[in-house]
């Protein structure tokens, strides 16, 4: 059902969007006949677009699911833990020192995830607090407010990277290429490598930290990698599409919705769920204020506000 | 009266009076600092109303007017995160985190782009106030305020609220977006006078209602059960106590826009240095004035003849010290 | 005496000339303005202005501007006019005004931008005479209009025809080079500025947009900019072909425009407009282009119009 759902998303996407393209225009241009302009806007525009938006939605989806499995805590999602914070500030300060290479973008904002992340694996460690998923949220909204209060410090400084930061920072997946994709897919690929590799220790540490090692696991070393493919993940995703909120949360929860308590099975579900939710939110971005588009980073807190109050409105928290 | 409770009395008029002299102080500062330089001496003899007419105008309209909005509205929110802090028993419920700041903002934000509704900013901002505290209730279910349902309820409808603000900034020409921007960041310069004059009745009202119910209000601090038989009727008085809240929090968000971090961290700073086992009221309101007013003052000398916006100041203040109380290894309850 | 040491030579100048043109005429004008008619006296000296419209118009017309806020997106002054405001001190934003910084600068008269709310203009009323613009925005003749109150309110009413004039001439020269060196089909252009997300166009209302017309251009886009958005729109990506014009006047607020001309060619969207295969892309600099006014302006522009017309491959 996941499956179809995505394909049908997938069309829509590359049928509807701001331009002056009608849906039998669009169909003709994906068999490579209909107008030059049509042919153009759907293969140079709304594939990569589509594309990315994909990526995205799996590195987000993949992220949140790990970070909730470890943390045993069903709100633990990049974009509320300051990890997306965290990377996006490091791509700020880079514009404002003067990058514009995509490739160090990646790397900056990569790098930026792992310290992110490395906040708020200390915070877990914490004692007492690994339980209480309402204080680790808090941190990182703090975290979040924090970077982002500093950002627009450093907007007052230099005025003039201003511009750019600020439209970076609301977060789109309109205008990248293909060649931005390109830039990040090792990262990702490495990143799902990992995630194969730890998905049956963090199961088994699910069931309890004490059998996974009887199991002949090492909790620690699954934490380590399990770090690694979050920050490589998130970092990936804010360097394509600026820093995304709720994304994170959105898909596992409905990921775990149709799989069960398994991780593994989560995981997998991710794979489809992820896409399907950021071309959602991507297609109504540019259909809501034709011809003009809205960004992206508004849609997503739109959609996964609700999806969060939906969590916390159920009878209890599900415990993972 | 034990000799303890004495003791604790004093503690409690010792603290007043020290956070009072901070705020002073502060008020002194603020008052002498500034782009125009001005003497200590005249800035006395303008607030006695002699001396050059221009330099009485800086004292008076500026730097005055700017001190009282700055004390009020750092007053009002303090107070408003104080009760909201012993209503729900968690010292991070305050008005902030819960969301209403931004829905506060979202509604000003609204009335100052245009969108049809013509109402003014303060009274906008207040009925987004009340809007995102009914919300955050509903949401909370039966459990009211108490517990992290309500606080991650707020969490969302803030983060609703704060996307609904950018949607419209992004939506209107380039002049209304500037004529809004300092809404979105939280900012004392020039601030409408009859906004002020409503925030300070309203932290009058707030102030004397609530020290007026502050027996009551100590009571929270036991178990529902033991309050119940102390005689304190639960469900009024939280309704109560909820119902000034919000009029503080959007009073003051009319002031001074969403100003970050005052509304938890003066209620936390006056309950370490206050009596323990009793609501720091009066305690939180200076505090909150001395840490508004000092951020302000920062802001507005930092990169002088430009000013940082105060909630920029708080927030990067303020952040670090709230990180350290939710990660800090021994966390005391909130009480 | 010790005078001369201590004034600055353009303000001994000015009081020169104050006493002279006191001596003639007792000078007291009465000026229209958004908040109802202001009464000036003589020839201000020191004025601040709140708008980068009225910097431009009183250094055009030889008055000494000693307080101005910065240009949108900027940390000074705009670029263009840094050389003739010299060291001028800056009294804010456009958006947010320091006030003591404007009593510092000790004013004669304050110039104040058209969106100035009441309660700012009482509060500067205090410190000297405001003069803020009530003519409305984003029409072809806003300028003038606004370099004629604004010159009258500094007692500087005839400067203003000469420098209005000199504008318009150079129009006309600028007009003749396009018409020679642009066939009559050719001329059609778009205003717009370069966001990763997409061109935002600007409206075919501000006041370079009007030059352009001036200068023989043929300004498209108006349609692409929604009612009530009298100053510019982002335009999605899909939609580019809207801006498909044989001229496109590309600005930005970086320094250096190729590099935003660049960052712009990279995306394939742009790179297929024909403007950019005829390379009739012109970068142009956002601060004068899509956010400065005045005569001074006017006279940069019509330049920067006259080097890409000629420059011309």
């Amino acid at each position: 059902m996941a499956a179809s759902l995505l394909v049908a998303l997938i069309f829509m996407s590359l049928l509807l969007g701001a331009g002056p393209v009608s849906i039998t225009d669009s169909m003709l241009a994906l068999v490579r006949q209909g107008s030059d302009e049509a042919r153009f806007i759907i293969m140079e525009l709304r594939v990569p677009r589509t594309l990315i938006a994909m990526t995205t939605g799996v590195a987000l989806g993949l992220a949140g699911a790990l970070l909730q499995s470890m943390t045993r805590n069903p709100l633990a999602e990049p974009g509320l833990l300051g990890v997306s914070a965290g990377s996006g500030f490091a791509v700020a300060v880079a514009i404002l020192l003067g990058a514009t290479n995509a490739t160090l973008t990646t790397l900056v904002a990569q790098i930026g995830a792992l310290v992110g992340c490395a906040v708020v694996i200390a915070a877990t460690r914490v004692h007492g607090l690994g339980n209480d998923p309402v204080r680790l949220v808090l941190a990182g909204a703090t975290l979040s407010g924090l970077l982002l209060a500093l950002t627009s410090m450093m907007m007052l400084v230099d005025q003039r990277a201003a511009d750019e930061i600020r439209f970076w920072i609301i977060g789109s997946v309109a205008g990248k290429t293909l060649g931005d994709l390109t830039s990040t897919l090792p990262s990702i690929i490495l990143a799902i490598g990992i995630v194969a590799v730890v998905a049956r220790p963090l199961a088994a540490m699910a069931l309890g930290e004490k059998s996974a090692v009887g199991l002949g696991h090492h909790p620690g070393r699954v934490r380590f990698l399990v770090v690694l493919a979050v920050a490589l993940l998130v970092g990936a995703a804010t360097a394509l599409a600026g820093p995304l909120i709720f994304v994170g949360l959105v898909v596992p929860f409905i990921a775990r919705a149709l799989a069960g308590p398994d991780i593994r099975r989560t995981l997998w579900y991710c794979l489809a769920v992820g896409p399907c939710v950021m071309l959602a939110a991507d297609i109504l971005s540019r259909l809501l204020v034709v011809p003009a588009e809205l960004p992206l980073g508004v849609l997503t807190a739109l959609i996964g506000a609700p999806v969060l109050l939906l969590i916390v409105r159920a009878g209890r928290m599900p415990s993972l | 009266m034990t000799r303890t409770a004495l003791f604790s009395n004093r503690r409690t008029v010792i603290a007043n009076t020290v956070l009072l002299l901070a705020m002073l102080t502060v008020v002194l500062a603020s008052l002498a600092m500034g782009t125009l330089h001005i003497p200590p001496d005249q800035v006395v003899h303008a607030l006695l109303g002699q001396g050059d007419p221009l330099t009485r105008m800086v004292v008076h309209d500026l730097r005055l007017q700017r001190s009282i909005a700055g004390l009020a509205s750092g007053a009002a929110l303090a107070v408003a995160g104080c009760v909201m802090q012993s209503l729900a028993r968690n010292r991070l419920a305050t008005p902030g985190i819960i969301g209403i700041d931004n829905a506060a903002t979202a509604f000003a934000v609204a009335s100052v782009v245009g969108t049809g509704i013509a109402l003014a900013p303060s009274t906008m901002a207040l009925v987004g106030a009340a809007t995102a505290t009914a919300l955050a209730f509903g949401l909370a279910g039966a459990n009211g305020t108490r517990g992290y349902r309500f606080i991650i309820a707020g969490l969302g409808i803030g983060a609703i609220a704060g996307a609904i603000t950018q949607l419209m900034l992004s939506q209107v020409a380039i002049d209304d977006a500037n004529a809004a921007y300092p809404w979105t960041v939280g900012s004392l310069n020039s601030r409408d006078r009859t906004s002020i004059l409503i925030l300070s009745a309203g932290l009058l009202t707030g102030y004397l209602c609530l020290q007026a119910l502050a027996r009551s209000l100590n009571a929270l601090q036991f178990s529902d059960p033991v309050a119940v038989a102390l005689g304190i009727r639960l469900r009024t008085l939280r309704v109560i106590g909820l119902s000034l809240s919000v009029l503080l929090t959007g009073c003051a968000v009319a002031v001074c826009g969403p100003v970050g971090l005052i509304a938890l961290i003066a209620p936390e700073l006056a309950r370490t240095v206050c009596r323990p086992g009793r609501m720091p009221i009066t305690a939180s309101a200076l505090a909150g004035a001395t840490l508004m007013l000092a951020a302000d003052t920062i802001g507005r000398t930092l990169f002088s003849p430009l000013e940082v916006p105060v909630g920029v100041i708080t927030a990067i203040l303020g952040s670090p010290y709230l990180l350290w109380i939710l990660l800090r290894p021994a966390n005391r309850s909130m009480r | 005496m010790r005078l001369p040491a201590i004034l600055p030579p353009s303000m001994l100048a000015g009081l020169l000339l104050t006493m002279i043109s006191g001596l003639s005429l007792a000078d007291e004008r009465t000026v229209d303005t958004a908040f109802g008619k202001v009464t000036i006296e003589g020839q201000p000296q020191r004025i601040v202005t709140l708008y980068e419209g009225a910097l431009d118009t009183a250094l055009a017309v030889g008055a000494h501007a000693v307080g101005a806020v910065i240009t949108r997106g900027g940390t000074d002054v705009a670029d263009y006019i840094k050389p003739r405001a010299g060291d001028i001190a800056i009294v804010g934003t456009p958006g947010e005004t320091n006030l003591e910084a404007v009593i510092a600068a000790r004013p004669d008269l304050i110039l104040a931008a058209p969106r100035t709310s009441r309660e700012q203009f009482e509060l500067l009323s205090h410190i000297a005479p405001v003069v803020a613009s009530d003519i409305p925005l984003f029409q072809p003749d806003t300028w003038k209009r606004e370099t004629r109150l604004y010159a009258e309110a500094l007692g500087r009413a005839g400067e203003a025809e000469d420098i209005i004039r000199r504008v318009e001439t150079r129009a006309a020269e600028v007009a003749a080079v396009v018409e020679q060196a642009v066939q009559d089909n050719e001329r059609d252009a778009i205003l717009a500025r370069w966001m990763p997300q997409g061109p935002m166009i600007m409206s075919t209302g501000i006041f370079s947009a009007s030059l352009l017309k001036a200068a023989g251009f043929d300004i498209r886009g108006q349609s692409l900019v929604d009612e009530g958005r009298p100053h510019s729109q982002t335009l999605s990506l899909e939609n580019l072909s809207a801006m498909n014009q044989n001229w496109i006047f590309l600005a930005t607020l970086n320094e250096d425009g190729r590099k935003a001309l660049d960052a712009a060619k990279a995306s394939p969207a742009f790179a297929r407009l024909e403007a950019v295969e005829t390379d009739q892309v012109i970068p142009v600099d956002g601060q004068l282009w899509t956010s400065a006014s005045g005569p001074l302006a006017a006279l940069a522009i019509l330049d920067e119009i006259e080097d890409a017309v000629r420059s011309r491959p």
